[in-house]
């Protein structure tokens, strides 16, 4: 009995403690005041070579956005006079910002995440050139800067599913860790975004024809249970990020990629509610790939084994079908004649 | 006068019943998943409670023509044991007669000659739907359980097997929906000298004037059997 008033009114200061640590914090965002100016509606400039260039930050959006507990220069480090500088630099994630990890008091930043991406193949590649190089997707393709997007209690309650997927034998404790430290900044997104979002220059030949990548993944993908079940709304199936992770996405050759051959296996069956105790022969299986006569030849000559069998057997039987009916045709059209 | 003649028991009635209403089941929460843009089986998909509801009750669909396959095959064991029929009872076995009848009807049909071909109990038509389905049950469940249970598969067959099975799963549903659709269901519905349904399916009888069109050969051999009593 006395536990279970205990483990309540844990759960309350607890619930009580996150409260009032996020709308401190959320008044504490703007505590340079930048929204004196910016939080005018339609501020902005208008100049010959870029157009309109909005300003505006609406205090109730930055309030609800991913970044609503980050002052504004944190991030726009450059810009530290009035008036502010006419150039100033882009946005870089990976700086230190002030605002500390919850139950951790350490300094947060995405300087681990860059650094993955870094080294991945959607990193920079010396040996690229410049131009090749941008092509590639940095921090902000993918994590589109989100201020304008509110978060919604529905959308939390969706992305504490999906952190359920892999974070089931941790506990509770795991869990509110989890979503208290996600709730501050961008939540995974759904599964059918993440594909989209991918699809944006994987299933794009005039992005892709640069680079030595199979331009078959999406189709593949797409053609197999995980991409028409998702098509569906089953959230649970496999998408990008599951298989090839998130910022550390390396090519299959790559002995520290996810989906090497010695590691595939252990991809397949890491999360709780996937495959499961996965084999190594049931880790081979193509998942993605349009089977062609050279590298999937046994799946190939089976889909056109199946074409083949069917457009037969229906073309014997439609003619079959045509004949009978013409001749109940004829002998209609006779009977009548005789009459 | 005339008179009704059995021609399917109640036994066999009901294994077409639970042949075909699994089988309706199994269209309906499957095709949606193999045309997964299409706007018409996202009709059906939200009609079976979406994609979670339709997996549990496309399994439980199977299970259910599983069964009765099975025990389709223990029957036609058991009666073949008991039975012990000769080559020429096994009425359902393709043979030349069935050649012969289609070049005879293909003469009927394209007007060169005024006679039907003479039928037995099953005509090449009806057997080839009973060993159409018969092939397909075996691609379709085969496929279906290893589908079902991708990674026990795997821990004694080859990983290709999983892929063939999805191919197969899906490409073998399509075989079978349209030589339903198509082939049966013109011989039993669609067919004007049929139009709308022939009721045996549920009654299990035929009348005389109804055996004598469409298995005058099987009408024959039950009189001269009857005379000979």
């Amino acid at each position: 009995m006395s536990t279970t008033i205990c483990k309540r009114s844990l759960f309350f200061i607890l619930g009580y403690f996150l409260l009032t640590a996020f709308s401190v914090s959320a008044q504490q965002a703007d505590a340079e005041n930048c929204n004196l100016c910016h939080g005018l509606a339609l501020f902005g400039i208008a100049t010959p070579s870029d157009g309109l260039r909005s300003f505006e930050v609406t205090s109730e959006a930055y309030k609800h956005s991913t970044h609503r507990n980050v002052i504004c220069r944190d991030c726009h480090t450059d810009i530290n006079a009035f008036p502010h500088p006419e150039e100033v630099k882009k946005v870089e994630c990976s700086k230190a910002c002030h605002i500390s990890k919850p139950f951790a008091l350490t300094g947060y930043s995405h300087v681990q995440q860059a650094e993955a991406h870094a080294i991945s193949a959607h990193g920079s590649n010396p040996e690229y050139s410049d131009e090749k190089n941008a092509a590639h997707p940095d921090c902000k393709y993918c994590h589109s800067n989100s201020f304008r997007n509110e978060i919604k209690d529905e959308v939390l309650e969706k992305s504490s599913q999906h952190c359920l997927r892999c974070h089931e034998g941790e506990g509770l404790a795991g869990v509110i860790l989890h979503v208290s430290s996600h709730s501050g900044h961008r939540t995974a997104e759904a599964s059918v975004k993440v594909v989209k979002l991918c699809s944006s220059c994987h299933a794009d030949q005039s992005r892709m024809k640069q680079f030595d990548v199979n331009l078959t993944q999406v189709a593949g993908y797409e053609r197999q249970f995980h991409g028409k079940a998702l098509k569906r709304g089953l959230d649970e199936v496999a998408n990008c990020m599951d298989c090839h992770r998130n910022h550390l996405i390396l090519p299959a050759d790559d002995p520290n990629s996810s989906i090497n051959r010695n590691n595939i296996q252990q991809t397949c069956s890491s999360n709780g509610s996937c495959h499961t105790n996965a084999t190594a022969k049931f880790a081979v299986a193509a998942i993605h790939s349009e089977p062609t006569t050279q590298n999937n030849p046994i799946i190939f000559f089976v889909e056109w084994g199946f074409i083949i069998l069917t457009a037969g057997t229906m073309a014997l039987l439609f003619a079959h079908i045509l004949l009978d009916f013409g001749r109940w045709v004829g002998d209609t059209w006779m009977r009548r004649k005789e009459k | 006068m005339s008179q009704d003649y059995t021609r399917f028991s109640v036994n066999q009635r009901l294994q077409h019943i639970f042949m075909f209403v699994p089988f309706i089941i199994l269209v309906l929460t499957g095709f949606p998943i193999k045309f997964p843009e299409s706007q018409f089986w996202s009709v059906v998909m939200s009609a079976a409670g979406g994609i979670d509801k339709a997996r549990v009750i496309h399994r439980f669909a199977a299970g259910i023509m599983i069964l009765d396959f099975s025990f389709h095959i223990l029957y036609v064991f058991y009666n073949l044991i008991k039975k012990r029929p000769s080559l020429s009872e096994m009425h359902l076995l393709p043979t030349k007669r069935d050649g012969q009848n289609i070049i005879q009807n293909l003469k009927y049909f394209l007007f060169l000659s005024d006679e039907r071909p003479r039928f037995h109990k099953f005509s090449y038509i009806e057997k080839f739907d009973y060993w159409a389905v018969f092939w397909g049950m075996f691609i379709m469940a085969g496929s279906g359980l290893v589908l079902w249970f991708p990674v026990q598969v795997s821990t004694f067959l080859p990983g290709i097997v999983i892929q063939i099975a999805y191919v197969a799963h899906s490409d073998e549903a399509m075989l079978a929906l349209l030589a339903i659709i198509i082939w049966h269901f013109y011989n039993v519905h669609f067919n004007p000298r049929i139009w709308p349904a022939n009721k045996v399916w549920f009654k299990g009888t035929l009348t005389e004037e109804e055996m004598e069109y469409e298995h005058p050969l099987e009408l024959e051999e039950i009189k001269a059997k009857k005379e000979t009593l």
